[in-house]
């Protein structure tokens, strides 16, 4: 049983349209983490089969990426996004100071993807910034609460869809934009 | 001096005692200083006075101390920026330094010629320095006239030493000298005066075609005559070439124009266009030039000015790609149209000879001509305006030159996608030294359809 409670459950994006009684229930199944301040909670590339909620602090999320250097191309970790929880703030200022945008939100959950696949691929590295307070959900521990209460898994189902589909027009936009730069770049 | 005291006009009946016209002098030269010494002196007022000799004296002081620095600035100004005034002072400075120092030494070894030159007893001390000094000068300018010199063993080795002393003053010297005006030379001289240098033309590279081109430029009111040709061709052929043109201003900067310092000396990013021509400099009449350097300073001139309109020519169709990836915004190929006109001459004979008259400078009529088009004719239909310039200036309409917008990468892409791929692309292209955008470029629209619209971006082509 988690010590995080229902109503903090609720305020992830994810699960904002279960009921209170629907989201304890999901408390049942959570596993209580905390992080530090570096420590990388997800590496893109690898596979997993759970979501991370997390209730407090800031998490940066990064992709690995060829780029060209002085020196010939190179790999480089290129952050993408931070996000912070508001309620409760971080308990301590990031451990660097943000290149790119901090988005705010009450609480959120990372790896969604992985409520819906068995082997969900991780696609971005994901590190804490702050000391994390997060929990973990299984997709074995959500199947069974669906497999309980087929009404849990239409709304969150329904999130992740959304999320999934949002992506890949991010990705076909990115594909459209890296073709054009490479067409772009061979003709100068 | 109480606190609201306020600098005030200068009123020489409150002054005491003070010298009227230097006082005017002053005034005029150096008023600031005068109004502060007014009020100092209007409130010493308790009958205190002041003896005006000095005052005469401090103002004097002031005034010559004002135009002192004046000089002393002018001359750390020409000493800081002339290379002639610094190694003329210390050329100067060596001659006295070695003077007084042979005058120190051989004080007592002079005194004794110098007497006897003098034909008196016991020389003074000024003419044994004058004949000194003399000595000096004689010597390190190497002419030795030899009416003073050592007689005693001692000076001639004092003499021995100081000789080869300043034999390595004067050839540090004139090295310098002599490298200041090579330095001059090779980087074109005198200064140009940058005001004439806007919407010019660079040509640079010298081959046969510079003088036919130039010929043309000449006889277009329509362009700039102010011409800049940059090669390392002599300047006597260079001359030759270009002193017969009435209209054009043509300035020769004998230099490699592949180098920056170069162009920008040239004002090349306010030019209206560049051309880079296979340049023939300095090579044999067998020798090809080297079309590299070509694609070089076209690297070079786009890196420096990207919005400058640069045209390269070569001879050399594989040159083409290489030149497109250096921004060239034209490129001529010579010869490129020779196989075709060999083969009309063959399959559609009068066609050479009517682009032969088209093309050639000398002919009277039946050239063509792209000209902007009359305010007038701006949105109509091409029946309107071909039927325009038929009617109006007996002129044939054949197309038209369209300056269409270059391609933006970065406005293509607006803000689709994710910020951090755009930035990505952003960010590498631009370390490649790739511009996110293409210039503008120019179509040819020959003979459209008689509704065919024309715009502002619309230069008419005919045919005279």
């Amino acid at each position: 049983m988690s010590h995080f409670t229902a109503e903090q459950v609720k305020k992830i994006n994810h699960f904002r349209s279960l009921t209170l009684e629907q989201c304890e229930r999901i408390t049942t199944v959570l596993e209580d983490h905390e992080a530090r301040p570096g420590d990388q909670l997800l590496a893109e590339g690898d596979f997993g089969d759970t979501m991370i909620l997390v209730f407090q602090g800031q998490i940066e999320v990064t992709k690995n990426i060829s780029v060209r250097t002085p020196t010939g191309l190179a790999k480089s970790r290129r952050a993408i996004i931070r996000l912070e929880t508001t309620d409760p703030p971080p308990s301590a200022p990031p451990l660097t100071a943000p290149k790119t945008f901090v988005v705010k939100v009450p609480a959120f959950g990372i790896g969604e993807f992985a409520l819906v696949l068995e082997k969900a691929i991780r696609t971005a590295n994901v590190n804490a910034m702050t000391p994390l307070s997060y929990g973990i959900l299984k997709l074995a521990d959500f199947a069974t609460l669906v497999e309980g209460d087929g009404t849990i898994g239409g709304p969150v189902y329904y999130e992740v869809a959304k999320a999934a589909v949002t992506s890949l027009a991010q990705a076909s936009a990115d594909i459209s934009n890296l073709t054009q730069a490479f067409f772009f770049s061979l003709s100068r | 001096m109480p606190a609201d005291t306020q600098p005030a006009e200068l009123d020489s009946a409150k002054v005491h005692g003070f010298d009227v016209d230097l006082f005017s002098n002053f005034r005029e030269t150096f008023l600031p200083v005068a109004k502060v010494v007014a009020v100092v002196q209007v409130d010493s007022g308790d009958g205190e006075r002041r003896d005006p000799r000095k005052w005469r004296n401090w103002l004097r002081w002031r005034f010559y101390r004002h135009h002192t620095l004046a000089v002393w600035r002018s001359f750390a100004s020409a000493y800081s920026t002339n290379d002639f005034v610094k190694y003329g002072v210390w050329a100067g400075l060596l001659i006295v330094a070695s003077s007084l120092i042979q005058f120190s030494i051989q004080y007592d070894l002079f005194a004794g010629d110098v007497a006897s030159d003098l034909g008196v007893e016991q020389a003074s001390w000024t003419d044994t320095l004058l004949h000194t000094v003399w000595y000096s000068v004689v010597t390190i300018t190497t002419v030795g006239y030899g009416d003073v010199s050592p007689t005693s063993n001692l000076g001639k080795v004092v003499g021995i030493i100081f000789l080869i002393l300043n034999f390595g003053v004067i050839t540090v010297l004139s090295g310098t000298v002599a490298s200041v005006l090579v330095a001059a030379r090779l980087t074109g001289g005198a200064t140009v005066d940058e005001d004439k240098y806007k919407a010019h033309t660079i040509i640079c590279g010298w081959n046969q075609f510079v003088q036919p081109l130039l010929k043309i430029v000449d006889a277009d009111t329509s362009v700039s005559p102010v011409v800049i040709v940059i090669n390392e061709t002599s300047e006597d052929i260079v001359g030759r070439a270009i002193h017969t043109f009435k209209r054009l201003d043509v300035m020769h900067v004998k230099d490699n124009y592949t180098r920056e310092e170069v162009l920008k000396k040239a004002f090349m990013e306010r030019a209206a266009t560049v051309i880079f021509v296979p340049d023939t400099s300095g090579l044999l009449p067998t020798e090809s030039p080297d079309e590299q350097k070509t694609i070089l300073a076209v690297l070079t001139a786009k890196g420096l000015a990207p919005a400058v309109n640069v045209v390269a020519h070569t001879t050399d169709p594989e040159n083409v790609s290489h030149l497109q990836r250096a921004a060239a915004n034209e490129i001529v190929v010579t010869d490129a149209y020779t196989a075709n006109l060999l083969a009309n001459h063959i399959v559609n004979p009068g066609m050479p000879q009517f682009v032969n008259h088209v093309f050639d400078p000398t002919s009277q009529n039946g050239r063509i001509k792209a000209l902007e088009l009359p305010q007038e004719m701006i949105g109509e239909s091409h029946r309107k305006v071909f039927a325009y310039y038929k009617l109006s200036h007996n002129q044939l309409l054949l197309g038209y030159a369209v300056r269409v917008s270059g391609f933006d990468l970065g406005a293509a892409m607006g803000e689709s996608g994710s910020g951090f791929i755009r930035d990505m692309i952003n960010e590498q292209l631009e370390q490649s030294g790739v511009s996110l955008s293409t210039d503008e470029k120019v179509v040819i629209q020959i003979n459209p359809d008689d509704s065919y619209v024309v715009d502002a971006k619309h230069r008419a082509l005919v045919l005279d």
